[in-house]
């Protein structure tokens, strides 16, 4: 019986910035729920003038409800294009309705959205976000098509998509209706599904609304875009530092996911044999997920090191397979514990996602045990004694016990929130007035700090009386506690240390979106594309709703 | 207009912070707040209130749920405590460790609550002489739950401007470096 990988081996910053999507990821629970429960799709109004402004409305019907995402297009001057958080205009704006909006709705919508974060929404959203497009390709296709001929498949695959949206806030952001009001849904149960449905829905805004530029362009002779080259468009996203805080600010949830994947490795690392067919989809995906590898481009240093590792990784893993048919006993966890000594992480993390996927009764049914749905974990238990709170710190952060975190090395960021439009940033606590404004984004530097106060007191001292003398241990205490009910919620990693990458967070947790083709654009920011190659709503079936992430082998 | 309950929370936690209390405490006023709204009370002016005046409330009410188990010996007694309405999101959280209903007696109002839900007889009081939080009680007509929240103006410009004390003022190299300027983003 195959055990969970600790903590202690999973939990590091360079493997969770080598985290791939997998059978859990939130897309692929999405679309795999959408076709199994038959969801229907219109588009309710699409009303775009020639240079490209108006709105649209796309619905989405499930079982019991409806979604709407209402689009908003805009003319945006060249030099008011930024993904970054600091900007104030965009290509275009949208926000996922719950249910079907009235004209009403509408017009509220039209007077808020396009301001994004100066605006605000109601309980009758879901999501606020925006998207900027790919320049580059947006005007080769747009060309192309007001000629009278395809896009160059070859230019697509380059970028991967027309837009990218640059924030998509949910959970209650700017006046949105609170994840509660939604977590009973079963549509909604699995984290970021809102979130999730918006970027599908604006994939298919985006593919109607570059057909339609393009028969602008080139009135009565425009071809429309091939299904084929729609299919390979994704949908960009550029994410920044908010997205790090997110995982130390919830490490219930954080713990959920990890722990998620961690039991599908465990269960399908248990299994005494895997059968011919269930060899057979694991070397048909890993065939297609190698095309996927072969697509993914970045022009950082960072990932370009990391891409040539794991394209070694590949080789090897090719060699492996073709002298092991996977036919002995314990076959995936000899595979796994052959991957730990012969393949980089990034390498090591692909196979681990790779063999869940022939296992989907295995899997997918550990879907819904993503969420947080422990509200009570955030209480603190007073009468825990100083005695179990080190242990349970030490348990987390033996590791930062040691660190001298006097050292300028080791504590030479600070995390801190801008004035300026109240987003996340890093910086350099030695050189920038940021210190008083550090956010408490640093566990392991506290946890030892908290360890060493508790060092002078009597192991059975309740934990309330230091919570008394010590308020500002008082964070560092509660996150001990919800480190025994979730062993995988901290990051075992120094996340101020002058070598922290940020990306590796962002990582983390795109990965667990389902996103592809991490490409950082420095130690702080990325892009991603999501849905590159799914089918559109009008084409999602059973058949289709799940392995779309990997593309089919050229014929 | 309405805010969500994440608002409510966020901002809460972030003027605590503001007002000087550490992280864990402001993390405790944030939730306290978000239990009031959502219990149809104006968690946004008492949180402002005791963050600008007297904030022992929350302390008190933090070091009770902290020693929630003591309840069950005897009761807890908080002598003259300004805003006391603040205390009850904290027996609330004692009732729900305790997995019991627990009583508080803030001279002109009693209240009683399961730790989720709240039934609250007579007007809350400013200032209380005496707040006993007793382990014990049912409800039979709570409150009813509310999923937004509408903090009065004034109250919510107060929790503004505390949690803009914990926003550092932007540079041009804060705005280049440590947001993450790189490679091109309009491209």
């Amino acid at each position: 019986m195959a055990e969970r990988r600790p903590p202690d081996q999973v939990m590091r910053l360079s493997r969770l910035g080598a985290l791939h999507q997998c059978r859990l990821s939130f897309m692929r629970q999405l679309t795999r729920r959408m076709a199994t429960e038959g969801w229907t799709f219109h588009r309710q109004a699409f009303d775009v003038d020639a240079n490209g402004v108006g709105h649209a409305v796309y619905c989405a019907t499930g079982p019991e409800r409806s979604y709407s995402l209402v689009a908003f297009a805009h003319d945006l001057p060249p030099e008011k294009r930024s993904d970054r958080v600091i900007a104030d205009a965009w290509d275009a704006t949208f926000a996922l309705f719950d249910g079907v909006p009235t004209q009403e709705d509408l017009d509220r919508l039209a007077r808020n959205v396009p301001l994004q974060e100066a605006g605000r929404i109601s309980d009758r959203e879901l999501s606020l976000s925006r998207a900027n497009r790919s320049v580059r390709l947006w005007a080769h296709v747009v060309d192309r098509l007001a000629a009278g001929q395809q896009p160059d498949a070859a230019e697509i695959d380059a970028v991967g998509y027309l837009m990218r949206t640059t924030a998509v806030y949910g959970s209650g952001k700017f006046g949105a209706a609170d994840r509660e009001q939604i977590a009973d849904r079963p549509e909604m149960q699995a984290p970021f599904q809102a979130e999730m449905l918006s970027v599908y829905l604006t994939r298919w805004f985006v593919r109607d609304l570059v057909n339609h530029m393009a028969r602008q362009q080139g009135v009565g002779r425009a071809a429309t875009l091939a299904p084929d080259l729609a299919r390979k468009l994704g949908i960009g996203n550029s994410t920044g530092l908010g997205m790090a805080p997110f995982l130390i600010n919830h490490p219930v949830l954080f713990n959920n996911w990890i722990l998620t994947r961690e039991e599908a490795l465990a269960r399908v690392r248990a299994l005494p044999r895997a059968s011919v067919q269930e060899r057979d989809v694991f070397r048909t995906i890993y065939a297609r997920a190698t095309g996927l590898v072969a697509r993914w481009r970045s022009d950082h240093p960072i990932q370009q090191r990391k891409l040539a590792a794991l394209r070694t990784d590949l080789r090897a893993l090719d060699t492996r397979l073709a002298a092991d048919d996977l036919s002995g006993p314990t076959p995936w966890d000899a595979l796994i514990r052959w991957s730990e000594t012969a393949l980089s992480e990034e390498g090591q993390e692909l196979l681990v996602s790779l063999v869940l996927e022939p296992y989907p009764d295995l899997v997918d049914g550990l879907g819904c045990c993503m969420a947080d749905s422990a509200p009570e974990a955030f209480q603190i238990d007073g009468s825990m004694t100083v005695g179990t709170v080190q242990d349970l710190l030490r348990d987390s952060f033996g590791w930062a016990l040691e660190l001298d975190w006097s050292r300028r090395q080791a504590n030479a960021r600070a995390w801190y929130v801008s004035a300026e439009k109240q987003e996340p940033r890093l910086g350099e606590r030695y050189e920038e007035p940021i210190s008083a404004y550090e956010q408490p984004l640093a566990p392991a530097r506290d946890a030892a700090a908290c360890f060493a106060t508790l060092d002078g007191l009597a192991p059975d001292t309740p934990i309330a009386d230091v919570l008394s003398a010590h308020p500002q241990h008082r964070h560092t205490i509660r996150r001990a506690q919800i480190s025994a009910r979730a062993p995988y919620g901290e990051i075992r990693d120094n996340t101020i240390g002058a070598d922290v990458l940020p990306i590796d967070m962002l990582r983390a947790k795109l990965s667990f979106f389902g996103a592809t083709h991490f490409d950082p654009r420095s130690d702080r920011w990325v892009r991603i594309s999501m849905y590159g190659n799914a089918p559109y709503p009008d084409e999602l079936t059973p058949a289709n709703a799940d392995l779309w992430v990997y593309p089919e082998a050229a014929p | 207009m309405t805010l969500s309950l994440n608002e409510i929370d966020a901002q809460a936690k972030r003027a605590a912070r503001g007002a000087g209390y550490s992280w864990g405490m402001a993390e405790e006023a944030g939730k306290a707040a978000r239990w009031l709204c959502a219990q149809g009370l104006d968690g946004v002016s008492v949180l402002a209130q005791a963050l600008t005046r007297d904030g022992t409330a929350l302390t008190r009410g933090v070091a009770m749920a902290d020693r929630a188990v003591r309840l069950h010996d005897e009761p807890a007694t908080l002598m003259d405590v300004p805003c006391p309405a603040l205390v009850l999101p904290f027996a609330a959280m004692a009732a729900r460790q305790l997995r019991a209903g627990v009583s508080v007696d803030l001279d002109s109002a009693l209240a009683v609550t399961d730790g989720d839900r709240l039934q609250l007889s007579g007007p809350l009081p400013d200032h209380a002489a005496c707040v006993r939080v007793t382990l014990g009680g049912a409800l039979s007509t709570p409150v009813p739950r509310l999923g937004r929240a509408s903090p009065t103006p004034e109250a919510w410009a107060t929790l503004t401007r505390l949690a803009a004390l914990t926003y550092a003022p932007a540079t041009d190299e804060s705005r280049l470096r440590g947001a993450g300027a790189g490679l091109s983003d309009n491209d």
